[in-house]
């Protein structure tokens, strides 16, 4: 039991952790994405 | 009502900001790929955020911390399989990549490329099938979690429900895709916030000591052990993989926004770094679970667990959570947590309407069209079908979804349901990508049986989840295989393989 409680506090940390990091990574660069998509979606409405 | 009068201004300046930024999508729909798969053209970052924002909802936390509650941390097996699997299929590029190269807009698209007209429209009809029972609970439940935190009268759940439903509705219907990215953007930020947040709440009030002590105490080695926990065992964790394999990439949500991508690379990087993501949206509400258990769980044992008590009343486990975050968190955090909790339902909800309308529009109703000898519809007459088609997905979801109650626990049953199709698309997938013996005869069958394997032992064998999950798989592939044999392989020509606009 010991091993697997050992297991599961690791994988909670990774799990919390790389969720907290990726969430903050995508809120910021996700902007740039996304206007970089609206211009994409105008170039191909013109042409 | 547990509800401030700053809680209810925080979820209204949400909901108002919302459905206006999704609204401004409709503007930059031109044709039918804008709508059904924003043009193409979406980048990592935001190809990750409308990832993350589908396939994480209220429905999500909810069954997860169900899961936690009844099975203790023997329940995360399931949540890191999930987000194993899914980074294993980023990396590897199975299957997304080559149906990325095809530029499908749907997955039964494929079965008329590989297989036939005729099995593209009933895969079509399954998959709807599947899908939208699947989604079906969704707002119950969703509403449930509502009721709960907000204190919201119970009589008053299916208007304030029907209303989230419309407002959702709204900007699906106009804005298609586009509409759906933009706003899971938003959604996907303050739902990530809100469940961090309710994380540290949950260990912080629940004490890290206290939670390992009482799994310990109430389950023993099952609370840890998963192959001992007499619910989950090797069959269990050998069905999961199967199925999460076929979720990440033959479900039509998850498989929409990697067709939605700039390229094949961008696809298997959204879904690599989307799978850490997945972890998360597992464990973590399986630990909201596991600390109601331990705040709240006093009450008479069923199945072995203590049912929660809270102020009083004995609720059904999977009412434990969000009672839970009723009791701890204050005002203003309380209105936080709901935003984005709603925006998690409203990303959820919009783009499993959009992803299920377009199978109806796109596979059933063009294909038997075409059939019937009638002519290709222009782009704007397809976009067209494809509104009325999610209205009428909305309408069939207001009547049952408000009234039908899943039997057991709801995280297994929306695995059968969403097996009954699976198993069958994932096996004809895989078969046509990478045998090319496989043909129409073992593609029909391979769907017949994969959907009799979950149907007939599930509802009227009433076999366990994982037997029947396991017997799904094993008989569409059975189905493939036999029937593949049998017939006449299917030779497809490379320029074949391309759809259209």
């Amino acid at each position: 039991m010991n091993l697997w409680l050992w297991f599961w506090t690791i994988s909670l940390v990774v799990a919390g952790t790389s969720f907290a990091f990726i969430t903050v990574v995508v809120t910021i660069k996700g902007a740039s994405d996304l206007k970089n998509w609206f211009s994409s979606l105008q170039r191909q409405n013109r042409e | 009502m547990n509800f401030t009068v700053l809680d209810w201004a925080i979820v209204g300046l949400y909901l108002a900001a919302s459905v206006s930024v999704g609204l401004l999508g409709k503007r930059y729909v031109g044709k039918l790929s804008h709508y059904l798969v924003a043009g193409r053209e979406l980048g990592l970052y935001v190809g990750i955020a409308t990832l993350a924002a589908t396939e994480i909802g209220t429905i999500t936390f909810m069954y997860n911390a169900e899961l936690g509650y009844k099975y203790g941390f023997a329940a995360f097996a399931a949540a890191m399989i999930s987000g194993l699997v899914m980074i294993v299929v980023g990396r590897t590029g199975f299957v997304i990549r080559r149906f990325r190269e095809l530029k499908l807009m749907t997955v039964p698209e494929y079965f008329e490329i590989k297989y036939s007209r005729g099995l593209r429209i009933v895969t079509g009809i399954l998959v709807a099938l599947g899908g939208i029972l699947n989604m079906g609970v969704f707002l119950k439940i969703e509403g449930e979690f509502l009721t709960i935190v907000s204190g919201i009268d119970t009589r008053h759940i299916v208007v304030v429900m029907t209303v989230i439903l419309l407002l959702e509705l709204v900007y699906t219907v106009l804005g298609g895709m586009v509409s759906v990215v933009i706003t899971d953007f938003i959604q996907y930020v303050l739902l990530s916030v809100a469940t961090i947040v309710v994380s540290i709440y949950a260990v912080y009030f629940a004490g890290w000591g206290n939670i390992v002590n009482k799994v310990t105490t109430v389950m023993g080695d099952a609370g840890f052990d998963p192959i001992a926990n007499p619910k989950f065992g090797l069959i269990f964790l050998v069905w999961q993989i199967l199925l999460w394999f076929s979720v990440h990439t033959c479900w039509q949500t998850t498989a929409m926004r990697m067709f939605s991508t700039k390229d094949p690379e961008t696809s298997k990087r959204v879904m690599t770094w989307t799978g850490f993501i997945f972890l998360g949206r597992g464990v973590l509400p399986m630990l909201w679970g596991i600390a109601a258990l331990t705040l709240f769980g006093t009450g008479a044992l069923t199945g072995g667990v203590p049912a929660p008590v809270v102020n009083g009343h004995t609720l059904a486990p999977i009412d434990a959570m969000p009672a839970m975050l009723a009791n701890i968190l204050g005002p203003g955090i309380r209105g936080i947590v709901v935003a984005g909790m709603l925006a998690a339902t409203m990303s959820v909800n919009s783009s499993y309407l959009l992803g299920w309308s377009a199978v109806i529009s796109q596979d059933v109703i063009m294909p038997i069209r075409r059939a019937l000898g009638r002519g290709a519809l222009s782009s704007r007459a397809q976009i067209f079908v494809n509104r009325v088609a999610n209205l009428f997905v909305s309408l069939f979801l207001m009547f049952w979804g408000l009234y039908y109650t899943p039997p057991g626990a709801v995280y297994l049953y929306l695995n059968i349901t969403g097996t009954i199709f699976l198993a069958g698309a994932f096996v004809c997938v895989i078969g046509g990508l990478y045998w090319r013996r496989s043909n129409v005869l073992g593609g029909y069958l391979a769907m017949l049986a994969g959907a009799a394997g979950a149907i007939i032992p599930f509802f009227f064998l009433h076999w366990s989840e994982n037997v029947t999950g396991f017997a799904a798989f094993g008989l569409a592939a059975g189905g493939l295989i036999v029937g593949s044999l049998l017939g006449r392989p299917k030779v497809v020509a490379t320029e074949q393989l391309a759809s259209t606009d």
